[in-house]
């Protein structure tokens, strides 16, 4: 259903490259090793920023503390190891060392996309003023000047195990293999449970998180990488001149980078090295031609044009073209409703004990305003209950703080009488808390089978398995190679349903489950609930009063932050009070 | 330690803030308000000192030159907001690339005309003695500049009409539009504003550093950073942080050199950002 492993067509084209390789002119193969050193630098891009979703712009950053980690131990160690290749891997680990130091600060200070990108980009020009200043020979690591200004020189090319010199096109040769081999490592990482992991962050990190998903971890462990990958180019640029000078860190090769990337298009693995061989084949072509004065204007007037008219790239979209005249006729055929979703078959299962959950006196403001003045709760495990209150009631908050997006600022959350109050969302998820949000909340690029395996894949075996179950029941298996977004919204309503049951949570929050549904789906959901009692506790926040009838379950009224009143849904309609609060009579009474 | 060797010390210390304060406070302005990351800041910064050092050459004087630098960018800037910025609003990496691209443009069209070499502009006040020491005059006249940019932005946003119609459409475009305020004109002169501040920063900046192509890059590292750790609020946070980045940047360069203060600069930042990940704004509005 899902393909794991890459073809041959990977590993093929890479064996290609390096025999090709070793046919070109000499002077050409210096040229083109470059341009694979930045399609490799480019490949960081893609994976960080098109597959993570991060927009790091230090990337440069990373490739040029790789060069300089280089520079440093190939002069210090080269003399004595005889090879470079132990040098590049030392290169490569601090680039991803300083990317997990930045990214550490990033990530777990929980700031904003904006910010990321504002940070990568301040923190690479701020090394440019650093290195640029490093000219006194004071520093130095070991033999190694780093030269401020001019940069360092001397700095030890490619030397292979054994020690014998390489020709241009020998080292064109390793570069080829190199950067073929890590472009093969991150396509079949995309296709592991991480890079499919990774692509639900960049889709949805919300709804990942809700999902259990430790998902600051996981956009640094693919910012380590990227920082990794954009560190080898580095050392690898290093080599092949012999030098490198502060430069690396200027905006314009920053911007480069970018570039090569939009123009590949900007999820394409190939398209990362096609794109830096195209603007770097027509930089080269204009240095020749207008003695370089013209290169960052063109290069500048590219990148807006791209970002302007083009957004998926230029090279990637081409291919998708042909592609897709090549595959005509495949369509994939988008089907019709197969039936309605029978809850039994997708989620039914043996009755297991569930989790109690406990409020006690939960409070919660905003600046002066005080939304929960105080809520008490108990609900039983199996219970289900629903919670309802007019507009302003404190409901929504009350969920949040259940989930885990707000804190409370006094009382308890208890599950099983463990304290939530202040567990991060993606931690109450292990604990055995499902949440379906009142909008779905889905991967809506994703294909609807991967959707439910992202959900599944972190809570226990067999998920390719139970995905098939629950598409099954949803009576979606048709369309399970479609994209999530191009679902009906009533489908889109069963399928985030179906992710957050297919998790075996102990206990379901609803959040106005019923939102956007016709009559007949209600009815579907009043069945769901009570399949879903016999696993788990449920509570339910609900504003349509005929769905609360028709669930019968115990009721909790929230009013101005606290408790209003509780019982069944027939107490509560026979109670004055209540329908005062409805009516609006209370406030003219008083 | 005696008082004149205090106030050069303090004025340093001060000189190194302001130096913060105008190189970064258009892009701090269009950041907060509007949410565009301009990349091309530094080269804003570039312009502005060109078209002082083009009319110095001409015959102007020196303190002419800064207002028409500053009117000549706010015009670029909004001519850019009109044709790239008006398509991308909410698409905040569109918005830097598109910025970016123009950057490069900028440094390519200079190049193209003006060349690579880099030029000086005489500075245009003498020194100022204090007891046993001396202070150049012009470093005062930078940090009486930053005080009357953040104030003068101040006042404009926050204290006429025109402000309170501009910080709503940048903020609530839709309902800004629904109370009748034409949204497009008004981003539009907002973002000549934050370029107009960013063209009389160069203009400003030109005597105390070469004038070429590189220009803006001496100084858009460290404007992004005051920006990161000033956070949202344009004028409380700008002034914050590059009062805290400044003091230590100026205060380590003086013990330890000026690549341990450029270290201690990033250090720095990152510790705030761990900790208060929306800037020292954040920091503000938690103890109101």
């Amino acid at each position: 259903m899902i393909r794991m492993r890459p073809g041959l067509t990977g590993p093929l084209t890479v064996g290609a490259g390096a025999l090709l390789a070793l046919t070109l002119a000499p002077y050409t193969a210096h040229s083109v090793t470059l341009w694979v050193v930045y399609g490799l630098l480019a490949l960081s891009f893609t994976f960080v920023w098109g597959h993570g979703g991060i927009f790091s712009l230090g990337q440069a950053a990373f490739f040029g503390i790789g060069g300089y980690a280089y520079g440093v131990a190939g002069i210090n160690l080269v003399p004595s190891t005889g090879e470079s290749l132990s040098s590049l891997l030392i290169a490569a680990l601090v680039a991803a060392a300083v990317a997990a130091l930045l990214g550490y600060f990033v990530f777990y200070g929980d700031v904003g996309d904006v910010y990321l990108a504002v940070i990568t980009i301040a923190t690479t020009l701020v090394l440019l003023t650093f290195f640029a200043s490093t000219s006194d020979s004071t520093y130095r690591i070991g033999n190694a000047l780093l030269g401020g200004y001019n940069g360092m020189v001397g700095i030890p090319g490619l030397v292979l195990p054994g020690g014998q010199r390489l020709t241009a096109n020998g080292v064109l040769a390793v570069v080829v293999l190199i950067a073929g081999g890590v472009a093969i490592g991150i396509a079949v990482l995309l296709r592991r449970p991480f890079g499919r992991v990774l692509a639900g962050i960049r889709e949805n990190e919300v709804r990942t998180q809700l999902l259990g998903y430790e998902v600051r971890a996981r956009k640094l462990g693919a910012f380590v990488i990227g920082g990794f990958v954009a560190g080898l180019a580095g050392a690898l640029y290093a080599a092949w001149g012999n030098f490198i000078n502060p430069q690396v860190f200027s905006l314009q090769q920053a911007s480069l980078v970018a570039i090569w990337t939009l123009v590949g298009g900007r999820r394409s693995i190939p398209g990362a090295f096609a794109g830096a061989f195209a603007v770097q084949a027509l930089s080269d072509y204009l240095g020749g031609v207008t003695e370089g004065a013209v290169i960052p204007a063109v290069l500048g007037a590219i990148l807006l044009v791209v970002v302007l008219f083009l957004p998926e790239g230029v090279l990637h979209p081409l291919r998708e073209r042909v592609l897709s005249a090549v595959r005509k006729g495949t369509d994939l055929d988008l089907g019709v409703a197969e039936s309605d979703p029978d809850p039994e078959a997708a989620f039914g299962r043996d009755a297991t004990p569930a989790s109690r959950v406990r409020t006690v006196d939960v409070q919660k403001r905003f600046g002066g305003l005080r939304v929960l003045r105080g809520v008490t709760l108990d609900v039983a495990p199996n219970e289900v209950r629903t919670v309802i209150g007019p507009n302003g009631a404190g409901k929504s908050t009350f969920f949040g703080l259940l989930t885990g997006r707000h804190r409370p600022d006094a009382g308890e959350i208890l599950l099983d009488g463990v304290r939530l109050n202040r567990l991060r969302p993606e931690k109450r998820a292990r604990l055995g808390l499902g949440i379906k949000t009142q909008v779905p909340s889905i991967y809506p690029e994703l294909s609807v089978a991967e959707n439910v395996w992202i959900a599944a894949y972190g809570a226990g075996p067999d998920a390719e398995k139970r995905v098939a179950e629950v598409l099954a029941g949803l009576r979606l298996t048709g369309k399970a190679q479609l994209p999530a977004g191009a679902l009906a919204h009533g489908e889109q309503q069963w399928l985030e349903i179906g992710m957050v049951l297919v998790r075996r949570p102990r206990v379901v929050l609803l959040d106005e489950p019923t939102a956007g549904m016709t009559r007949a789906e209600t009815s579907r959901y009043v069945e769901l609930i009570a399949v879903l009692a016999r696993s788990a506790t449920v509570l339910v926040v609900e504003h349509d009063m005929e769905f609360v009838r028709d669930l019968g379950a115990p009721v909790t009224m929230l009013h101005e932050g606290t408790v209003f009143a509780e019982g069944s849904i027939a107490e509560l309609r026979a109670d004055d009070r209540v329908l005062d609060v409805y009516l609006g009579r209370a406030k003219a009474d008083a | 330690m005696h008082f004149d060797h205090v106030v050069i010390i303090g004025t340093s210390l001060l000189y190194s803030v302001s130096l913060l304060v105008v190189a970064a406070l258009g892009l701090a302005l269009a950041f907060g308000m509007m949410r565009v990351v301009n990349m091309a800041h530094g080269e804003l910064l570039m312009l502005g000192a060109y078209v002082s050092i083009t009319l110095v050459h001409a015959g102007l004087g020196f303190w002419l030159t800064v207002p028409v630098a500053a009117l000549a960018v706010g015009l670029l800037g909004m001519a850019v907001e009109r044709l790239i910025l008006r398509r991308l609003y909410g698409r905040i990496w569109a918005t830097m690339l598109a910025t970016w691209g123009l950057s490069l443009l900028l440094v390519g069209a200079v190049q193209f005309f003006f060349g690579t070499t880099t030029e000086g502009i005489a500075n245009p006040l003498g020194t100022v003695k204090v007891g046993d020491y001396t202070v150049s005059a012009y470093n005062l006249v930078m940090i009486g500049a930053a005080v009357v940019m953040i104030v003068a932005t101040y006042l404009l946003f926050h204290r006429t009409p025109f402000g309170a119609t501009a910080r709503a459409a940048a903020a609530l475009p839709e309902m800004a539009s629904a109370l009748g305020v034409n949204v497009a004109r008004t981003n539009m002169i907002s973002f000549g504003v934050a370029a107009a501040l960013a063209g009389l920063g160069g203009a400003l900046l030109a005597p105390v550093s070469g004038v070429g192509p590189s220009f803006g890059q001496g100084y858009i590292g460290r404007a992004f950073m005051t920006v990161v750790v000033g956070g949202a609020s344009p004028l409380l946070g700008t002034t914050s942080a590059a009062a805290l980045l400044g003091g230590v940047n100026a205060g380590v360069s003086n013990l330890a050199g000026p690549v341990l203060g450029t270290v201690a600069l990033l250090l720095v930042s990152m510790l705030v950002l761990r900790f208060l990940p929306t800037g020292l704004t954040g920091l503000w509005r938690r103890s109101r």
